[in-house]
């Protein structure tokens, strides 16, 4: 891939990144934001499930451990709301590499049950920790964010967070391409094309998906600092297991491994939803109507995209173009 | 000892979960995620049945027959395809699973639902027992006994055991595998169901059920490496003991973590074994 044809796409993306924030009404802005959170996640699990070849039915743990971090730290013990969001992706990705030690050596299958029951586990424990966490009823009065006296509230709030989510977002994907570049990252497709192969070839496999596994949960831990700032208000109801599954149906319409892929994907699949689930609740619409539609088109996606595109939607259009992207069949 | 009693019946059930896992499992090496669904839309199932009039043990039976068929089915968008990885196949059952969301709530509603099982207590040696407790232990046996000579004596379950040992030499030999493997989706379907219609009188089901009895029942079946269906009878009773007796002695509350901390226990514990790089099959 030419350098030259690499500079097109971030660019479009950089300037999307400066200019929407301001020119998105509030109610779409609010969107906006949720998209470069979710892209946030999705770029990690992305990475995860293309080059480490396992699933994670977790990431909404992480999310919510992140979440946490930042909003009983800046509200309990009177840490800088910034150094609480910093804070939040590093508690992370250090608990997902204890978790990640065990869990990881195991099979596709086994790190995809274990992550489930590691998100149960950590709902169950943010419930019945009630006197640190709130328990069920939630974490309220979560501090604003602010640097010093300079304090993101009122009319602008949205906006700032609008830069935000994007701005970090962005980083993600660019840290991400330069990782799928580097050295770890030729090692890492090497990797998910034959673990054995890579092996022999000299690359510390347990480590790099224990790496990148820590890697994906500090974006979804940062991205859940975010949130938690955002909307002030987080409960483990915020954090629920279709929320890692959706995560997942993400990650896979934008093709796994595929970095721009993230973005499109979470940009999609949250707009559709979205969408159905304001058609589900237009008058004269059952009452049960918006969970039908969302549960059933994210059935939809998931079967088609394995069966129909199993590399994603972004690389196939790729392929389209000529171009090369760096998925790899699950 | 009632704990204990409960705690077996309910064993026995997630022992069945299991055995389903396993049995698909084996022969197609796909873990199914939607194994939890097969139990609830047998127990929804047989509820309606019993509702519309039809007989016990007739509802029950046409429940289970219904979730081995959705079993077939799921297989055949599974694995169905040529060339559908295992990790592929396992998003896939775990979108079906999403999918028989949508179709559960718009059929059954989103609250849980439950109906009378047998009816009546036994004494054994000074232990009341309720009937329906006897009867699912009973019929877990009978389930396992009929899977064994299922396996050892019959041609179809041959076939299934030389698919789950050799898939390449069981198609020289003229097996078809894909259609074995389906077989074992309407097997493990069957299990899956027949666990839900024992599972429903004691505890009710909803919708999302799904995901706690595939996780107890996939915590059972790992007792076996997700391969032997022995030692997932035995996981299951041990998990379903574990349980009532957290849930009688402990909180309440705990009941559910006990399967997943056992899960993890014995991932990890049977991670310490294994060495990493020897996973070119898994997915």
């Amino acid at each position: 891939m030419s350098h030259r044809r690499l500079v097109r796409p971030w660019s479009i993306a950089v300037a999307l990144t400066l200019v929407l924030p301001l020119v998105l009404p509030n109610a779409l802005l609010t969107i906006y934001i949720f998209i470069g959170l979710s892209t946030m996640v999705v770029s990690g699990l992305s990475l995860l499930m293309g080059f480490a070849g396992q699933v994670s039915l977790g990431q909404a743990a992480f999310y919510a451990i992140g979440a946490y971090t930042a909003g009983l730290l800046s509200r309990d013990l009177n840490v800088p709301p910034v150094l609480g969001l910093a804070i939040a992706p590093a508690t992370a990705a250090a608990i997902a590499y204890v978790v990640g030690l065990p869990l990881l050596r195991l099979r596709g299958h086994y790190l995809a049950f274990g992550t489930l029951a590691f998100q149960l586990i950590t709902l169950s424990a943010i419930g019945e920790a009630r006197d640190l966490t709130g328990g069920d009823t939630g974490l309220t009065a979560i501090p604003p964010l602010g640097i010093g006296p300079l304090i993101v509230e009122g009319p602008f709030k949205p906006i700032v967070f609008g830069y935000l989510a994007g701005g970090l977002a962005l980083l993600t994907l660019l840290f991400n391409q330069h990782l799928v570049r580097s050295r770890p990252g030729r090692a890492l497709r090497a990797l998910a094309t034959s673990e054995a192969g890579a092996l022999a070839a000299g690359v510390p496999v347990g480590r790099y998906k224990l790496q990148v596994f820590a890697l994906s949960a500090a974006y979804a831990g940062l991205a859940g600092g975010v949130y938690a700032f955002f909307v002030s208000y987080i409960a483990p109801g915020s954090f629920p297991l279709v929320r890692s599954i959706e995560f997942l149906i993400m990650a896979t319409v934008g093709g796994l491994g595929s970095v721009w892929g993230s973005a499109v994907g979470a940009t999609v699949v949250f707009l559709v939803v979205q969408v159905l689930q304001n058609l589900g609740t237009l008058p004269g619409m059952p009452l049960r109507a918006p969970a039908v539609f969302s549960y059933a088109v994210y059935a939809v996606i998931l079967i088609g995209i394995m069966l129909g595109l199993p590399g994603g939607v972004v690389p196939a259009i790729q392929a389209m173009w000529g171009r090369r992207g760096y998925h790899v069949r699950p | 000892m009632q704990y204990a009693a409960s705690g077996v019946a309910t064993g026995c059930a997630f022992a069945l979960v299991a055995t389903g896992f396993v049995a698909i499992y084996r022969v197609t090496r796909v873990v199914n995620f939607a194994q939890g669904v097969f139990a609830v839309i047998a127990g929804m199932l047989a509820y309606t049945l019993l509702g519309q009039g039809v007989p016990h043990l007739l509802a029950e039976m046409l429940a289970v027959v219904a979730a081995g068929a959705v079993g077939v089915l799921i297989g055949l968008v599974a694995i169905g395809r040529r060339g559908t990885s295992p990790l592929a196949s396992l998003i896939i059952t775990l979108g079906l699973g999403i999918g028989s969301y949508a179709v559960l709530i718009l059929i059954w509603g989103d609250q849980p639902i439950s109906y009378d099982g047998f009816k009546g207590n036994l004494d054994v040696g000074g232990v009341t027992m309720q009937l329906q407790y006897v009867l699912v232990v009973l019929l877990t046996g009978l389930a396992f006994v009929a899977l064994g000579l299922f396996f050892d004596h019959t041609y179809l379950g041959r076939g299934l055991t030389a698919c789950s040992s050799n898939p390449r030499a069981a198609r020289l030999v003229g097996i078809d595998v894909t259609r074995m493997g389906l077989v074992a989706f309407g097997l493990g379907g069957g299990l899956g169901g027949l666990a839900g219609v024992l599972l429903t009188p004691m505890q009710p089901v909803s919708f999302n059920s799904d995901v706690a009895i595939a996780i107890s029942g996939f915590a059972a079946a790992i007792f076996g490496g997700l391969l032997r269906p022995g030692t997932a009878l035995i996981g299951g009773l041990v998990l379903g003991v574990a349980e009532a007796l957290v849930a009688g002695y402990g909180q309440a509350s705990l009941q559910s973590g006990v399967a997943l901390v056992i899960m993890l226990g014995i991932m990890i514990w049977q991670a310490g074994r294994r060495s990493i790089g020897t996973g070119e099959d898994t997915a």
